[in-house]
């Protein structure tokens, strides 16, 4: 056992003009630490190639999910898959990750574009070895898990990207590395670097792109735990416990609300010095506690948290201002989506006589609720949540 | 502060940045304030800043000029500063 886990982001765009992709991934989870993800790429485009690819990436990540050789699945994919009436066969290729108690990764490859790694900011090559199964060549590989390993799958439609257009032969593999590597280091999630490449490949396509364009970005990390206290407990007798509670967890510590915030000062015998720039005109100040990572202001904070990581989980557009704002919202986000990996919540159920005038929009059921979505979608990014209320 | 300097009046004015003073435009009068501040050159004199909710919300937007109170909305904040800050600066 290690302390690593990964980081798994994915994001397609479809065929100009398609409204099913073509493309299609699965992602399973083996308990803890291994998963299996499944990349499958249907032929043709629309209707034909997605249930292709569901079919293909289904049948893969459930046999070999549930132990079965890969001649196996191969066997049964080729025995199953409809056999298109154009071509006469039935073909779907596919790339398959498949991360063993996070100490090893295994690829399997048939006909998609090459997997690539980034190993300390560089491409390695994964070392490969041939099979020939039913006249189908597969790659397979093994390699051991690195701390700050990116693996990088795609479809074909990356390395087809602007084709005949704006550069003659698509976006070679090659290119593709030395675009991403530049992205090594800055710390973006799994799913914001899938999300740069695939932006930069609709570009090239001049955004009607001429295939079904996928990417799945894999990261190893070390786990990383977080801590985030919202508002003040019910029982005011219980302010002592629930701070000893939340300052004697591991990880970086976040404050949010203005009553939370100076109980927590309190609490710690240090000054809150509250700051009074407007970074982002929604978003009030930040403020300062001494001993704690970052101080917010409560409900419109979180609120915004909340609509930058329901963006995050489907088009991921606001990744461009959460990454580099210095408002509360981004810094929380930036904390919680990029650095976290286990996420602590300490929710205090106070209702704040203030907030429960009716001309507000804030009141103590919409902060109830605004944690539990918030746990939710932190939980499809695949953080560990716990929520502990007060 | 060096000995040989005059020790001088400071006026404090806080703004209540909090939740429900926030949606009521503390960030409007903040603003204001600065810039009627920097505007007549008060900002050795008059030092402004921010706290999180006094538990008066239903008075926001909610600031304190040396401990007294004072109920603003981005409206009247440039009548605030004439009459309490101009006045005695």
């Amino acid at each position: 056992m290690n302390n690593l886990c990964a980081d798994i982001g994915y994001s397609s765009v479809n065929k100009h003009g398609e409204q099913l992709c073509g493309d299609h991934i699965d992602v399973i989870e083996q308990g803890d630490n291994s998963t299996v993800i499944v990349l499958a790429d249907g032929m043709g485009s629309g209707v034909k190639a997605s249930i292709l690819s569901t079919l293909t990436s289904k049948i893969i990540s459930t046999m070999v999910d549930a132990g079965l050789s890969l001649e196996e699945c191969v066997h049964t994919i080729a025995a199953t898959l409809p056999v298109c009436s154009v071509r006469g066969v039935a073909y779907s290729t596919f790339t398959i990750l498949r991360l063993i108690d996070n100490e090893e990764a295994e690829v399997i490859q048939y006909d998609n574009p090459q997997v690539i790694l980034l190993r300390d900011g560089t491409n390695v090559e994964l070392p490969k070895t041939e099979q020939n199964i039913d006249g189908k060549l597969i790659y397979r590989s093994k390699i051991k898990l690195q701390e700050n390993d990116i693996f990088i799958l795609m479809s074909d439609g990356c390395i087809h990207a602007g084709i005949g257009s704006s550069l003659n032969f698509g976006w070679q593999r090659e290119d593709i590395i030395s675009y991403m590597e530049a992205f090594y280091d800055v710390g973006f999630t799994a799913k914001t670097l899938s999300t740069i490449l695939l932006d930069e490949c609709c570009r090239l396509y001049g955004n009607s792109p001429g295939d079904d364009t996928t990417v799945c970005t894999v990261r190893i990390r070390r786990r990383e735990p977080m801590n985030l206290l919202f508002g003040p407990p019910s029982n005011r007798d219980d302010v002592d416990k629930m701070m000893s509670l939340f300052f004697s967890k591991e990880g970086k510590h976040i404050v949010c609300g203005g009553t939370t915030s100076t109980l927590a000062a309190a609490y710690l015998k240090k000054p809150l010095k509250p700051k009074l720039e407007f970074v982002d005109p929604e978003i009030p100040p930040i403020a300062e506690i001494q001993g704690v990572d970052l101080v917010t202001e409560g409900v419109i904070t979180i609120n915004k948290v909340l609509y930058y990581a329901k963006d995050y989980l489907k088009d991921n557009k606001t990744y461009t201002h959460w990454t580099n704002k210095r408002d509360g919202a981004s810094l929380i986000c930036r904390l919680l989506f990029e650095e976290a990996t286990d996420i602590n919540f300490y929710v205090g159920r106070a209702v704040n006589p203030a907030h429960q005038n009716p001309d507000l929009p804030i009141n103590f059921n919409i902060k109830m609720q605004l944690v539990t979505e918030l746990s939710d979608c932190l939980k499809k990014m695949g953080k560990r949540i716990k929520v502990s209320y007060f | 502060m060096s000995c040989f300097e005059r020790m001088e009046y400071i006026m404090k004015i806080t703004v209540c940045i909090g939740s429900s003073c926030h949606l009521k435009g503390s960030r409007h009068v903040v603003e204001k304030l600065q810039a009627l501040i920097a505007e007549n050159n008060l900002s050795d004199k008059v030092e402004l800043g921010g706290t999180f909710c006094t538990g008066n919300c239903q008075h926001g937007v909610c600031v304190t000029l040396d401990d007294k109170f004072f109920s603003l909305t981005p409206e009247t904040t440039e009548e605030f500063f004439n009459t309490e800050v101009l006045a005695k600066a």
